[in-house]
């Protein structure tokens, strides 16, 4: 086993609070609103008052006019940080907000560091604008103007992965009805009924290869983390303290057509500083939270954060293994795909599962002995990627 | 935030410092290309150094046109209102003969037309009094 880097963050920050507010359609919330809720049920869980909190992070909100999220944060729940910031490098802000927040608190920036997001895709903007809205983060003058979705940038990689490595339709289904299983044992999924692969292949096409069904949802929501030193969470008596034991980014390009290879991702390097931090490999991942924004994103991951070898990520989720009993339960709670998308806060999702995982309070999906969870996101067509390794006090 | 009024216009490009040439270029009938001097690297993407070796000698040339389909992928749901009335089309990651690559999308044919590694040859299409696109067809 590789020596962990402990003059990093590494078993230094722990999360000691979490929070979700309601997901899926929820009408008449704003952004602000969702983020707010997580937050102050973050701050209670970690039972500290909101006046504790000095350090906000959070992610950008398509549906929020305000461009300091973090800030407005702030202001609507009442506080006033010494230590903020809204981060954008798209769907892998979450990581990047434990990354950074944990940066801040072993740097001396901030001493207890609220992480939050909201957005309300699915009630607050129009279908039809909520689309424009992610297109507009393409380059308006060498991509947009031939019509060209986020979606198209990640379905031009899994199709060149297709044609390299023989993955097929049906691998790429596999990942959406695994997930909807496991959405259909998480209270509040979007999406909990049942659906095969034929239904997968079956439902309308939105850009070859993916289909309706290969697609995560649109969806409003919001989650909240509360992050301190390991010394102040043992202080404060924290029952199950989370530590960041790993944290890794890469950023290879920006435009599509300038990504070094379409089937091998930055997710190679991020898992690799992050597993280098950590001390600890995939084999030894006990579970993963990863970004699904589609079904062929989830196996070229699985590749990369080296589940599975180059080319088998196929196989590998038609196998099981990405399921309970398989070799790295992946998504429990159903994803991007199944439980909710809420844009840049999306991803905090999964981080809101691992972290409940680990802290064994997750009932019937619980994933028995579970210490070890990593959580990768991504965004903009793997334009961004960044990795968060996280244990129990049993792996420091 | 943008309105459902603004959402339904084509967005094309607004040429800059950076990119006027290439605009230009296109309206006048080439597809140019930065090449290093320094170290030969060619670039697509227009900018004031070359990424290769951070250069400022970059000489504008024509592209052969040719190239090939690295990926792609048809779409079927529109990226918003403006493409609604053309979709199914084909969005290209072409591969220049030249070897950057760049977006671009299918025409003279069918989306279902196109393959992994096919063939393509450059086609200009006029869209507005300064914007012309570059576009592929089968070569």
């Amino acid at each position: 086993m590789p020596k962990p880097q402990r003059d990093t963050i590494r078993g230094k920050v722990a999360v000691i609070g979490i929070g979700l507010s309601p997901t899926g359609k929820v009408p008449g919330q704003s952004p602000l609103a969702l983020a707010a809720d997580a937050s102050l049920k973050a701050i209670r869980d970690a039972g500290l008052q909101k006046a504790e909190i000095d350090g906000v992070l959070c992610s950008h909100a398509f549906a929020s006019p305000f461009h300091r999220f973090s800030v407005a944060l702030s202001e609507y729940i009442g506080i006033a940080p010494t230590f903020s910031n809204t981060l954008q490098v798209s769907g892998a802000t979450a990581a990047t907000m434990f990354n950074v927040g944990a940066a801040a608190i072993v740097g001396g920036l901030a001493e207890t560091v609220l992480v939050a997001g909201g957005d309300s895709l699915l009630t607050g903007l129009t279908p039809d604008l909520a689309l424009r809205s992610m297109t507009e983060s393409r380059d308006q003058q060498y991509e947009m103007p031939f019509g060209i979705p986020v979606a198209n940038t990640f379905a031009m990689t899994v199709h060149r992965h297709m044609k390299e490595f023989g993955t097929t339709a049906e691998q790429l289904a596999q990942v959406a009805v695994t997930s909807r299983q496991h959405a259909s044992r998480t209270p509040g999924a979007q999406q909990t009924k049942p659906i095969t692969v034929d239904d997968v292949l079956s439902s309308p096409m939105v850009t070859t290869p993916y289909h309706k069904l290969d697609c995560s949802l649109i969806s409003d929501g919001g989650a909240a983390f509360v992050l301190v030193s390991a010394e102040k969470a043992k202080s404060l008596g924290i029952e199950k303290p989370i530590y960041i034991l790993g944290a890794g980014e890469c950023y290879t390009h920006e435009h599509i057509f300038l990504m070094p290879s379409l089937t091998v991702t930055g997710a190679v390097e991020s898992g690799r500083r992050a597993y280098a931090m950590a001390g600890y490999g995939a084999a030894d991942i006990d579970l993963a939270g990863i970004y699904d924004c589609f079904t062929g994103t989830l196996i070229m991951m699985l590749e990369d954060l080296g589940f599975c070898k180059k080319g088998e990520g196929g196989p590998f989720v038609a196998d099981g293994q990405m399921t309970y009993g398989g070799q790295t339960p992946t998504n429990t709670h159903g994803g991007l795909l199944s439980f909710a998308h809420s844009g840049m806060p999306g991803s905090l999702f999964h981080f809101y599962e691992v972290l409940q995982q680990l802290r064994g309070d997750c009932g019937v999906r619980q994933i028995a002995g579970a210490n070890l969870g990593l959580v990768h996101s991504l965004g903009a067509g793997f334009a961004t990627n960044a990795t968060t390794i996280f244990g129990t006090e049993a792996t420091l | 935030m943008i309105t459902a009024e603004e959402a339904i216009k084509k967005p094309l490009p607004a040429p800059d410092g950076d990119t006027a040439p290439l605009w230009a270029g296109l309206h006048e009938g080439k597809l140019l290309l930065q090449h290093c001097r320094h170290c030969h690297n060619v670039q697509y993407y227009q900018q004031q150094l070359c990424r290769a070796c951070g250069s400022d000698e970059l000489e504008h040339r024509a592209a052969s046109g040719a190239g090939k389909v690295h990926s792609f992928s048809v779409v079927h749901r529109a990226p918003g209102p403006a493409f609604k009335s053309d979709v199914p089309y084909a969005v290209l990651l072409v591969e220049l003969a030249e070897g950057p690559r760049m977006i671009s999308t299918y025409t003279g044919g069918p989306p279902e037309d196109v393959t992994f590694d096919m063939a393509v040859q450059l086609v200009l299409e006029k869209v507005s009094d300064e914007i012309t696109l570059p576009r592929f067809r089968r070569a």
